[in-house]
């Protein structure tokens, strides 16, 4: 077995060896250079289009104008439908509130001659039963 | 052959027809129709069922009349108001009314209050209508001096809520409290024709 400051003076003129100065073979930089020059260039990314820029195709932009004309015509039937209709709701619910109000009103009247005649009848039927007890 | 088909056509026509006659056994006199041209101020008010159930849908529920209102026709089958305001007194002939009585002097109508006042010229007629005990139905007629009022109610209806409808709308309430003087009238309640 070799002792250990052998190993170490070997190992050192291992490194020396490998790591020791070597000029480039003749034409190596040029070489070099004119890879460099025939590589192409770096792939460009995608260019990133706005999505709107799908409007520029003519039968999109024709079909987008037509949905939203379509889309307001729709809208504007429907709520001027609702409105009518709603319109029509209220003039009905204040029939109905007329027409309770007057058959409520004239149950009052009746209401009020029947007490009212109630009221009178006991003096005139008391009246009545004086005059028959005295004849 | 083509007598059987007639009546068989006949048949169904009455059949399809009987539940809308049903629903307002009524007429109106023509006299009293053609009083909207006289009157100055006509009040013309059909309603048939789903007319009143569309009308009640927009009752608020959070006005205290409006509640009052949609509970008392969520089970109506109709109601009818002919109401006229004139600007003379005896503009509708008193035959006319008569003749608008007459229909209601059936079995199936009692007239529970009827009323003639001369003193004030109030005449006021209430029909009650029972099927099966139950109220199905009133009619009233008020022929006072400057207006003839005609209504009629078909289906299961409470009275005492109809009745306090009548002083809404700021109109004040009737007052029930007797005058001083003695009315000259005529009250024939309950009498069941």
């Amino acid at each position: 077995m070799n002792p250990p400051n052998q190993d170490m003076n070997r190992f050192d003129e291992l490194l020396k060896t490998v790591l020791r100065r070597a000029e480039p073979p003749s034409g190596f930089a040029e070489r070099v250079l004119a890879r460099v020059e025939q590589r192409p260039t770096a792939i460009p990314r995608e260019e990133r289009v706005p999505w709107f820029h799908i409007f520029t195709v003519p039968f999109i932009r024709w079909a987008a104008f037509a949905t939203v004309s379509a889309s307001l015509i729709v809208g504007t039937v429907h709520y001027r439908n609702v409105r009518r209709e709603r319109a029509e709701g209220e003039a009905a619910k204040k029939q109905l509130m007329l027409a309770l109000h007057i058959a409520g009103s004239k149950l009052q009247l009746a209401k009020s001659k029947v007490v009212e005649i109630q009221v009178s009848r006991p003096n005139g039927e008391a009246e009545k039963n004086r005059s028959r007890s005295k004849s | 052959m083509r007598n059987i088909k007639r009546k068989l056509l006949s048949l169904v026509f009455l059949m399809l027809v009987s539940p809308l006659l049903r629903a307002q056994d009524f007429k109106l006199p023509v006299d009293v129709e053609k009083l909207s041209s006289t009157a100055k101020e006509t009040v013309e008010v059909n309603m048939d069922g789903p007319m009143l159930r569309w009308a009640s849908k927009f009752l608020s529920a959070e006005d205290a009349d409006e509640q009052k209102a949609a509970k008392l026709v969520a089970n109506l089958k109709s109601i009818y108001v002919r109401s006229f305001e004139f600007d003379k007194e005896d503009s509708y002939s008193s035959a006319d009314v008569e003749a608008l009585r007459s229909q209601f002097h059936t079995p199936v109508w009692s007239r529970v209050v009827g009323v003639r006042s001369e003193r004030d010229g109030e005449n006021v007629d209430v029909y009650f209508k029972l099927e099966n005990e139950k109220m199905a139905g009133i009619v009233i007629i008020a022929a006072e001096r400057k207006e003839l009022t005609f209504v009629n109610i078909v289906g299961p209806i409470e009275v005492d809520q109809l009745a306090d409808l009548g002083g809404e709308f700021g109109i004040p309430r009737l007052k029930t409290k007797p005058s001083s003087s003695n009315p000259v009238a005529k009250v024939e309640k309950g009498d069941h024709k």
